[in-house]
């Protein structure tokens, strides 16, 4: 049998691991840092967007256009209130987030059917506004062709000849779809954790055996090179699945709890789309600590090790930087590259989208294949003389 | 039982053992002999099954240490030259680890721990972690470990070095109680007084050669000196000439 006593050597990097306060640090912290990031966020933007939803326009000049302010009035969600004195001032200081301003020659331009002055001032720099000045301007557009249309039939006109163009808009990207554009980057949470959960038993019975002296001591017990390193990469391997799981399950309740449909979604992630994402992430939790080991065991010393395993965690990260240039969703050719492949299918399930199972086959035999001949690579670096006596 | 036969192995273009040929017997005690450098710890490392030797052969109760690390290291224990331990676990844990790891378990690994940790008085400190353990202690809790699979051939790199008086005569007794149980006991060491009251049979090494095979009056007579350092002074004067 190749691999035994590989019991042995697991349990006791268990049993190591579990005693090392900066292993379960960073297991806690990579299990937490998503769900907690996701909620927050995730409740901030739909509160603002239920700002959007209930707005209270401040207009300048109501006396000019009653009919108008009327009209503003009976809109659902909509107060109007008085703007501020000097209105570009108010917004220029965030007093405001618009105001409305009706010039005096509104209602004599309007009665004569010239275009009546309206301004509208606005931030276009505030992200917070944008919700807002967009549902304002639409409205006003609205009041604008509904006057139109009512000129034209006053005229004998069919409103129809004044609109050449008949435009639907259909939008394709489901509104679950939509969502997961702002859900994008709990894919990188999740990959994240499985990258940091198990760095530091990765770290430490690698190059940390080294840097303690303790590895020619075990090198010189009957058991095969092959056993050890597998013994390791199992042991950190759970802790990075420990943090995949942690890490995705407050994830998909911080999902449940946040108040998704103020955001327009007609969301829905249940454990079926809970089971696709671990199915997609555990086996990336095997790759992390795979690759992680190989670089430990290469380096010469643990800060050559750790400063490695720093710029290594650029990685899961890299796909989420691409996202918004290069969107990653609905990519099948993706799914056999480790990394962009989980990213991706993790986006199309929280996308609504359920990708075919084979996509998840395809993904999860590509990343453990790669984990396995890292694991074929590190044994090999385990005989090598440089690497035991530090030549 | 251990053999060497015509050991050879650079690094680059430093020839750190030249030519090491020399048996270790059962139920005696052999001290390797020699300077810094001589080529002691890359002989046992070779011994080991940890390093190839460029040329040569070395065997472990006939069992050829290059062609099978694994059976040669099952018959062999082993305190090399750097022993660090585990600082988050217990000696206790460290001994039974090692159990594990030569394939022992259950009752008979248990009282394996048990007999070792008793040997060498660590009743007291058994279910503390070692970090902090005195280098004495450290020391113990590796060649207890190095112990636990009661190997035939017993192989210590320097074991005494930097102990202090208590801890080394601790580790002397263990090496005399090795020898009575018959065992062959194969250690390096650079303290003359240590080798001199302890080895059946001493190898002299020096520039990665054996020099003098024999006892410490052989030695003596050999050479004509009347203390085994000054013996030792001048066969390693010699081989330094001849090199020259």
């Amino acid at each position: 049998m190749m691999l035994t006593r590989l019991g042995a050597v697991l349990r006791k990097e268990m049993l190591d691991g579990i005693r090392d306060r900066r292993s379960l640090v960073s297991l806690l912290i990579s299990a937490l840092v998503g769900p907690l990031l996701v909620t927050f966020l995730f409740s901030r933007i739909a509160e603002r967007q239920r700002s959007a939803d209930e707005v209270s326009v401040p207009v300048v000049g109501m006396e000019h256009a009653p009919a108008f302010v009327d009209w503003l009035k009976q809109q659902s969600g909509v107060e109007v209130v008085a703007g501020p004195a000097d209105a570009e001032n108010a917004v220029r200081e965030r007093n405001a987030d618009l105001v409305v301003v009706i010039d005096k020659e509104f209602s004599e331009k309007f009665s004569r059917s010239i275009p009546a002055p309206v301004r509208m001032i606005s931030d276009g720099t505030r992200d917070s506004a944008r919700p807002k000045v967009r549902r304002v301007r639409a409205l006003l557009q609205r009041y604008s062709a509904e006057i139109a249309t009512l000129r034209l039939i006053s005229h004998g006109v069919s409103p129809a000849v004044a609109n050449p163009l008949k435009l639907d808009d259909i939008e394709v990207s489901s509104s679950q779809q939509r969502a997961a554009t702002i859900l994008g980057f709990i894919p990188m949470f999740i990959i994240m954790a499985a990258f940091v959960g198990g760095l530091q038993i990765a770290t430490d019975s690698t190059a940390g055996e080294r840097e303690r002296a303790s590895f020619e001591p075990l090198l010189l017990n009957p058991v095969p090179r092959v056993s050890l390193v597998v013994g390791k990469w199992l042991a950190a391997s759970t802790f990075a699945v420990a943090a995949v799981l942690f890490s995705a399950v407050l994830c998909f309740f911080a999902i449940q709890r946040v108040p998704l449909h103020d955001m327009g979604a007609r969301f829905r992630i249940g454990p079926p789309e809970l089971l696709s994402i671990l199915a997609v992430t555990i086996p990336m939790a095997f790759l992390a600590s795979a690759l992680q080991m190989t670089i430990a065991t290469f380096a010469r010393s643990y800060k050559e090790a750790q400063s490695y395993l720093g710029m290594l965690m650029l990685l899961p990260t890299l796909p989420g930087a691409m996202a918004p240039i290069y969107p990653l969703t609905n990519q099948p050719w993706l799914a056999p590259i480790p990394i962009m492949g989980q990213y991706s299918l993790v986006s199309d399930v929280l996308g609504g989208k359920m990708p075919p199972v084979y996509l998840f086959v395809v993904a999860a035999v590509a990343t453990v294949a790669t984990a396995m001949l890292l694991i074929a690579f590190t044994t090999r670096l385990f005989q090598r003389e440089r690497i035991i006596f530090g030549r | 039982m251990i053999e060497f036969e015509r050991i050879e192995k650079s690094f680059g273009r430093v020839q750190a053992v030249r030519e090491v040929t020399f048996t270790a017997r059962d139920g005696a005690v052999t001290g390797l002999l020699g300077p810094n450098g001589a080529g002691k710890t890359t002989s046992l490392r070779i011994l080991s099954g940890l390093m190839k030797p460029d040329a040569g052969a070395v065997r472990v109760d006939g069992v050829d240490a290059v062609a099978d690390p694994l059976g040669a290291q099952a018959r062999m224990g082993m305190l090399p030259d750097s022993h660090g331990l585990y600082p988050r676990l217990t000696p206790r844990e460290h001994i039974r680890y090692f159990g594990e790891l030569h394939g022992l378990k259950g009752k008979e690994l248990e009282q394996r721990v048990d007999g070792l940790i008793s040997a060498l008085s660590l009743d007291a400190v058994a279910g503390r972690r070692v970090d902090g353990f005195s280098h004495g202690e450290r020391t113990k809790v590796a060649l207890a470990r190095a112990l636990v699979h009661r190997p035939g051939n017993v192989v210590l790199d320097e074991p005494t070095n930097g102990l202090d008086v208590m801890s080394t005569r601790a580790v002397r007794d263990l090496i005399r109680r090795l020898r009575e149980e018959g065992r062959c006991v194969l250690f390096s060491s650079h303290i003359m007084q240590e080798v001199s009251a302890l080895c059946d049979s001493i190898i002299v090494i020096a520039h990665g050669r054996v020099v003098a095979e024999g006892t410490s009056e052989e030695l003596r007579e050999k050479t004509g000196k009347t203390t085994l350092e000054d013996a030792f002074v001048s066969l390693v004067g010699l081989e330094e000439e001849r090199t020259l």
